[in-house]
């Protein structure tokens, strides 16, 4: 029963992430049509601004090195505004292309800032600590959860909540909802483009930034593919959860976290390394009895 | 004539690809020769993505999965004899106890790579394109875990070596000009062009009576053997087979090859693969380093990989069709809609005005 | 390919709802072989979802689709087509980078013709509407009203039973619209199927159509010769009614 339990925080824990990663995804999604692989080297280049830019295997330290609200504060900004980069400079001259030209593009703007990391970095993985406090384990009604993990859920549920809050009850997260809907129904309405997708890249660079440092404190190494998992781990929640829809995003990444998590816990010791491969083959399955996803929106369907 | 102008576009991709070719191997260095046949061999496969993706519309990344799945399959038939049974115990005893010769160890594995490319289909051409799209990212995951983790039958994230090489450069030329001609029959024949329509508007070409599922599927599979056929030149050029070498960079690397050239023709899948294959080994050897007098002058490694996502980013932004802008090579010459044609259709309506009761 | 003509497309009490908004009421209509039906009635008033219903891109719910008495309700767009249902968009859907004949083809094959069959017809069909010229062009280079003739001659290139026509006027200059109304009074007697006629300028509808059907905010308002059509209350009321200021008003 405490296994299940340990299970289930850890199941919530990476499923919150997930959804976090699906959302940002799904809000850019909406806005302007594009699947965003560069969402997976926010997460990369916001783990590797922690350190200094160098070839060695452990680093001394960048952001890494200063109190960790400046920390957060220094990793999140540079990320948003990375996010923002790549907006302005490669897709916003591509707004009103195609959905497919949209996500080769996007592959390209990843592969660039992959290739830009192992330029100053190289292409080694390197180790580093942050947060060593932290992974310590705790007790809570008198079951032991480890640290980090607790850390995760609490932080990825609160951004959760917030960001929910923030779409639902503020006036720009409205626009911004009215748009993943209909982009050009709410421009109609007077929703400024730019602002919005500007918006958009926003929320996913900050998401970037908070889960990057999530993903080090749990790991303590930096890869240059680390960004790559959770991006394609969200990439297949937006698709099950129904492409366009926001709420699928999040049901989305908590299926596949959930999945992943009680595969890796239930599965027999020799099939564990194979989990990924299980989940994705769920997901494909998933497709197969659901082909729009659970969530199905309008913007799914073609209008005649 | 006619037969000639109809050709036109095949034969004005391999004659040139041919002379190529023969240049190299009769004043080229060997290195330019191995640059040459592992750029021949891209060409394979980047014609059997173009097959699906340039027809339908869809782009794939998940076609390293069938390379893979061939590679390894003739990797298992013909490979060191001696070590099979112990690096790759878990294979089948017919397979690890037996190798099989080139041709038939060659077809089979091409086979397998469609089959699967047929059945993995079924289930993701029934997808909304952009959701296949994905989708086909799904399979190259669930290929790259399950094969870097069977660790008895294809030896994990280790490289398989001592494959024969019988892969020269004529080999991959003759391979690159049997699919540059499959491609185009296929894009012409019925199927090809329904599944153009589809691709240009989804909504008429269902109300024009085309399936999208088995137009794309169909497809699908083609670009699957073909796929396959790319993995098994792969495996005997190289000599080894690494499931490193079947993931996201050269997946990337392939696609830009493709958006550069123009995704929608197959000139466009030609010229793109020719022209940055050049392009990075130019970069290649300016990383390694050049001499100018005294001096040694070379760029920072990594600058290929930032050049070939710039050229690719600046294609789509300001010349989104790609080089060939989705044409193929015509016939300059060829005489169209003059007045012959249309006294040719009246006859034909005069008996066709009963046939179409 | 023998395709055995179907003599009547009937459409029983449709009703069709959008997120709440009723789009079709039990609308119920008859399409005959050989007739031009006009299907009018002010913007959103359902016409084109008809068309939609009509061709299975949207299903009715409920209400019935039959063709000659078959319940085809729950055919896929693709079998209605293959079934002798063929339509024109309204905003013509050509294949853009196809050539015009290609276009036209396609369709053909989508019947099961072979290639060869599918091209001659092709260009018989295009010799037929009077589009000589050109057949190798590309789509995307084409002038609005040449689309839209297109467009027409790809629906017919279904062999179609019936073919539903989504405002195939729009755009067109006076000239262009005698040269349309020759085309549309010809496809009965040429192909021999029913045509049923969306479209916002009266003087086409009064022109072609053997009977005219009215919709009004999702409901039938009216059905029968143009004559009748003309005087009848109802219709005046509808279209001259609270929206006397719309410019396509004038019957």
């Amino acid at each position: 029963m405490a296994y299940f339990i340990q299970v289930l925080i850890d199941a919530v824990a990476l499923g919150s992430l997930y959804a976090l990663v699906a959302l940002a995804i799904g809000l850019v999604f909406g806005v302007m049509k594009l699947i965003n692989f560069a969402q997976a080297d926010y997460l990369t280049v916001g783990a590797y601004s922690l350190v200094i830019p160098t070839a060695a295997a452990t680093p001394s330290m960048m952001f890494g090195g200063l109190p960790w609200a400046l920390m957060i504060f220094c990793v999140v900004l540079s990320i948003t505004v990375l996010a923002l980069i790549t907006e302005r400079v490669a897709f916003r001259p591509l707004r009103n292309t195609d959905p497919t030209t949209l996500l080769i593009s996007s592959f390209a703007v990843s592969y660039f800032l992959q290739s830009l990391i192992i330029m100053f970095h190289g292409g080694r993985p390197k180790s580093v600590s942050i947060g060593a406090a932290l992974t310590r384990p705790i007790d809570i009604l008198g079951l032991r959860v480890g640290g980090v993990q607790f850390l995760t859920m609490t932080v990825a549920l609160l951004l959760l909540i917030a960001l929910v809050l923030f779409l639902k009850r503020t006036s720009i997260g409205i626009q911004l909802r009215a748009a993943a809907e209909d982009f050009s129904m709410a421009r109609l309405l007077g929703v400024a483009a730019n602002r919005v997708i500007a918006i958009a890249f926003a929320i996913s660079g900050i998401l970037g930034g908070v889960i990057s440092l999530l993903f080090v404190i749990q790991t303590g190494t930096l890869d240059i593919r680390m960004g790559i998992m959770p991006t394609v781990y969200a990439f297949f929640a937006t698709v099950i959860g129904g492409i366009g829809s926001l709420p699928g995003a999040v049901l989305g990444g908590y299926i596949v976290g959930i999945l992943s998590v009680f595969l890796q816990a239930y599965l027999p010791e020799e099939m564990r390394p194979f989990r990924d491969a299980g989940v994705f083959t769920i997901v494909i399955l998933i497709l197969l009895v659901r082909p729009q996803g659970l969530i199905v929106t309008s913007a799914a369907k073609e209008r005649v | 004539m006619r037969i000639f102008e109809r050709l036109f576009p095949v034969l004005a991709l391999v004659i040139p690809l041919a002379g190529v070719v023969w240049t190299i191997d009769q004043f080229g260095s060997a290195s330019v020769e191995r640059v040459a046949t592992e750029a021949l061999i891209r060409l394979v496969f980047a014609i059997g993505l173009y097959i699906f993706a340039g027809n339908s519309g869809i782009v794939s990344f998940g076609h390293m999965t069938f390379c893979a799945i061939a590679a390894y399959a003739t990797a298992w038939q013909t490979c060191c004899a001696m070590l099979k049974p112990i690096t790759m115990s878990g294979l089948p005893a017919f397979i690890r106890d037996n190798t099989f010769p080139l041709l038939p160890a060659a077809l089979t594995s091409i086979a397998l790579a469609g089959v699967v490319a047929f059945t993995s289909g079924l289930i993701l051409m029934r997808l909304s394109s952009l959701s296949a799209s994905i989708s086909t990212l799904a399979l190259m995951f669930i290929l790259n875990v399950i094969y870097s983790n069977w660790t008895t039958v294809t030896m994990g994230s280790s490289t398989i070596v001592g494959l024969p090489v019988y892969v020269t450069i004529w080999i991959a030329l003759g391979c690159a000009v049997l699919v540059i001609v499959i491609a185009y029959l296929y894009q012409v024949s019925r199927w090809g062009l329904m599944l153009r329509a589809a691709r240009e508007d989804e909504v008429a070409a269902q109300a024009s009576g085309t399936s999208l599922y088995w137009s794309r599927l169909i497809a699908f599979t083609l670009s699957g053997f073909v796929a396959g056929l790319a993995g098994v030149l792969f495996a005997h050029f190289m000599g080894t087979v690494s499931i490193a070498n079947f993931f996201l960079n050269h997946t990337f690397l392939i696609v830009a090859m493709l958006v550069i050239g123009g995704m929608q023709s197959l000139a466009g899948a030609v010229v793109g693969v020719t022209f940055i294959s050049v392009v990075i080994e130019l970069f290649r050897r300016a990383e390694v380093g050049f001499s100018v007098g005294s001096t040694q002058i070379s760029i920072p490694a990594g600058s290929q990989e930032l050049i070939l996502a710039g050229i690719m980013l600046l294609i789509l932004i300001f010349r989104k069709a790609g080089i060939m802008g989705g044409k193929e090579l015509r016939w300059p010459w060829s005489v169209r809609d003059d007045g012959t044609v249309v006294g040719v259709g009246q006859v034909r309506l005069a008996h066709s005005a009963d046939s179409h009761r | 390919m023998a395709k055995s003509p179907k003599q009547k497309l009937q459409a029983k009490n449709v009703h069709v709802v959008f997120g709440g908004i009723k789009a079709l009421t039990g609308v119920t209509l008859t399409l005959n072989a050989g007739d031009i039906l006009g299907l009018i009635g002010p913007n959103g008033a359902g016409k084109t979802t008809l068309v939609n219903v009509l061709s299975g891109f949207q299903k009715p719910k409920p209400g019935t689709i039959e063709l000659d008495g078959r319940d085809v309700s729950d055919l896929s767009p693709r079998k209605m087509a293959q079934a002798g249902i063929g339509r024109s968009f309204q905003a013509a859907r050509l294949f853009r980078k196809l050539t015009v004949l290609e276009n036209l083809t396609v369709a053909g094959l989508g019947i099961g013709l072979s290639r060869k069959a599918a091209t001659s017809q092709a260009r018989d069909i295009l010799d037929w509407i009077g589009y000589r010229h050109g057949h190798d062009r590309q789509c995307d280079s084409l002038p609005y009203s040449d689309e839209r003739r297109i467009s027409i001659a790809r629906a017919l290139a279904l062999q179609p039973s019936f073919t539903l026509l989504d405002e195939p006027a729009s755009g067109m200059n006076e000239q262009e619209c005698e040269l349309l109304m020759d085309t549309i009074t010809g496809i009965p007697k040429k192909f021999g199927c029913g045509v049923m006629l969306i479209e916002h300028n009266m003087q086409v509808i009064m022109g072609v159509c053997h009977r005219i059907h009215v919709l009004d905010g999702g409901r039938s308002l009216a059905e029968g010769s143009p004559e009748e059509v003309r005087n009848d209350p109802n219709v005046l009321r509808a279209y001259l009614g609270d929206r006397a200021s719309r410019k396509n008003a004038v019957i």
